[in-house]
């Protein structure tokens, strides 16, 4: 069943058009792979699907209701949820209370003294339950894109944008955090990973969307994707056209 | 409600059930009448410092605006209770939704602009206070330009006298405002508005309706702002432009909430009891005399100049204000203000109550000055190791 659909996204910055006419959708269980050279619309569509810039044409659906102009905070309650490529936590609240605005404002809609208690919860579940009362300055990147895991996830999603949530680890911390996306998946979420690692996106996804200068230019299964030439050109540039 | 605001509640109403009698005790145990108009302005500071910080403290979005809230709750006494004869009773919640609807308003401008948002709200608040003087100068119907005489207002009588009547309307109003900002602070809006203070659009994306808190905090604290003015107003006894819009509201405000910590109710509270026991006594103080009479200094012209200064040292040692520290040590800073207060009582017997006070709360800020890594360290030599000393001021603060 489709979750989310998007028609015809436009987004212009300035004169410079970002997305120029995106349409596509995410079905409910899948690993939407978003794949693209850099500045060719993966950000901003996730901007856009999650409520953080506005179309300047196009439509949202999500589970049938249309929610074009609404606002990303009633995006997030509905079951939209994202990590982000530069962790941004709160940097002067702990760990946990991180995870706790998440509880408070999310779909679990938990008073704030009920909303610190079950955040140990989603901490232990991204294996960062010994870090709950921690300030953020003692995180490391890999247990700041942890933190916004279980930020992201403590509102129980639907579907979950996943903004290179590989970018800057080390290869170990990169198996870690593949096995972890799959642990996310069987929890029922539907995901978007956009990824500059095209091996992990092509064995995680179930589907995948290539971009390039804001237009699709392939989608499909993994692999054929993965062959297509206008992929192949884009990622590596001309010359490697026919070979 | 749960157990923790149960609580705060019923400590909340027995405070103010025990500072109602205050006034009262006045006649049996003579002391002056002076302590109760000393306690009305503690009061009134209170307030002001608490209404100003439960907005900026919290949000981070700084208002140099309370002056024009604190203006339109003292014009409104002034107008109403002054010129058209009401009674302060039903003027001061007029002033105070006057206030509130004046906040609103310009929230309701400010806030939309996505992208213009700290600066520009700092600014324009800073613009709307001179815009409502400008208005209030101009309009003969508000002031006109002569001032407004308050004498004749018909004020609660059954509160007491006038200094135990307006010590009782500031209790009112510091304890409501004191609550409310307590309360905000443990509730999902203060948790939306210390999310939007750290990243406001990783707060909207995590479910924060941050439009919204922001206007609802705004409002509430310029209400508190308005209502405490209006009080004011008849403190003041005879309003003028030049004096109610002047920069006093807006700075000290500031001064006792940076001083006191802006993340915790306590903070403003702290701050406002510091800077106005010693500006107090500093105005009072007169002269002193140095090197026998070759030199004098008049304290109470240097009270600016010790505030700023004090102002300049706490930002630099101590960034996150008093209150977190003083929270971790407690024990050591009542040791150090008792010990200041017989200290005091030791070296100048007849010194009043409230300087002997001044002295032991500097003692205690003292004591509060190391930075917590030079605390822990002294403190893991002697004790255990890790005391919570150098955790966050945050991780007990929100």
């Amino acid at each position: 069943m489709t979750l989310l659909t998007f028609e015809n996204i436009h987004k212009r910055f300035g004169g410079v058009a970002a997305l120029g006419g995106v349409t596509g959708s995410v079905a409910e269980g899948e690993i939407l792979g978003l794949v693209g050279p850099n500045g060719s619309g993966k950000s901003t569509l996730i901007n856009v699907l999650s409520g953080f810039a506005e179309p300047n044409e196009g439509s949202i659906t999500f589970a049938d209701i249309d929610i074009t102009a609404t606002e990303a905070h009633h995006r997030f309650k509905e079951g939209i949820s994202r990590t982000y490529q530069i962790p941004r936590p709160f940097t002067r609240m702990t760990v946990r209370e991180n995870v706790a605005v998440s509880l408070i404002f999310g779909r679990a809609n938990l008073p704030p003294s009920e909303a610190i208690e079950r955040a140990l919860h989603w901490l232990d579940f991204a294996g960062l339950a010994g870090h709950a009362d921690l300030p953020i300055s003692e995180l490391n990147l890999h247990q700041l894109k942890y933190l916004e895991l279980s930020r992201a996830l403590a509102s129980e999603p639907r579907v979950l944008f996943l903004d290179e949530v590989l970018a800057g680890l080390n290869p170990t911390e990169i198996e870690e955090s593949i096995l972890m996306i799959r642990r996310i998946h069987e929890l029922g979420i539907s995901l978007v990973i956009v990824e500059h690692v095209l091996r992990v996106v092509n064995a995680l996804s179930t589907r995948i969307m290539a971009l390039n200068q804001g237009l699709v230019i392939a989608e499909g299964v993994p692999a054929d994707v993965m062959r297509d030439p206008e992929v192949v050109k884009a990622y590596l540039g001309s010359r490697w056209k026919h070979a | 409600m749960n157990r923790r605001s149960a609580i705060r509640l019923a400590a909340f109403g027995f405070g103010a059930i025990v500072l109602w009698f205050v006034p009262t005790l006045q006649g049996p145990m003579g002391f002056p009448i002076f302590y109760l108009l000393f306690g009305y302005s503690l009061l009134f500071w209170f307030a002001q410092a608490s209404s100003w910080n439960m907005f900026t403290g919290y949000s981070g979005y700084f208002s140099f605006g309370q002056g024009a809230f604190f203006g339109v709750g003292v014009y409104t006494t002034g107008v109403l209770a002054a010129k058209r004869g009401w009674p302060l009773i039903a003027a001061v919640p007029v002033a105070g939704i006057l206030s509130a609807l004046l906040g609103l308003g310009l929230g309701f401008v400010v806030f939309r602009l996505r992208k213009l948002q700290g600066e520009i709200f700092a600014l324009v608040t800073l613009a709307v206070a001179f815009v409502v003087a400008a208005i209030a100068r101009v309009s003969s119907k508000i002031d006109g330009g002569s001032g407004i005489a308050l004498n004749e207002v018909k004020l609660p009588d059954f509160l007491g006298s006038f200094p135990s009547m307006m010590f009782r309307l500031g209790l009112i109003i510091a304890v409501l405002t004191v609550f409310a900002a307590a309360t905000i602070q443990h509730s999902r809006l203060g948790w939306g508005l210390f999310s939007i203070n750290d990243d406001e659009a990783v707060a909207e994306g995590l479910g924060v309706p941050t439009f919204r808190h922001k206007m609802m905090a705004f409002g509430i604290s310029t209400f508190f702002a308005g209502l405490s003015g209006a009080v004011h107003a008849v403190q003041i006894s005879y309003i003028t432009i030049e004096d109610v819009f002047s920069i006093r509201i807006p700075l000290f405000v500031i001064v006792m909430s940076v001083l006191g910590g802006m993340r915790h109710w306590m903070g403003p509270i702290v701050g406002a009891t510091i800077i106005h026991t010693l500006t107090d006594r500093l105005n009072r103080a007169g002269d002193l005399d140095l090197f026998g009479g070759n030199l004098t200094l008049s304290l109470s012209h240097l009270n600016d100049v010790i505030i700023g200064l004090l102002l300049i040292v706490m930002v630099l040692a101590v960034k996150d204000g008093l209150w977190p520290r003083l929270a971790r040590r407690r024990w050591a800073a009542l040791a150090a203000f008792v010990l200041g207060v017989v200290a005091a009582r030791i070296w100048i017997p007849d010194m009043s109550p409230i300087a002997k006070f001044v002295v032991g709360e500097l003692a205690a800020v003292l004591v509060l000055l190391p930075p917590p890594a030079l605390v822990s360290r002294w403190s893991s030599r002697s004790g255990p190791p890790n005391t919570p000393a150098d955790q966050p001021p945050e991780a007990a603060s929100v």
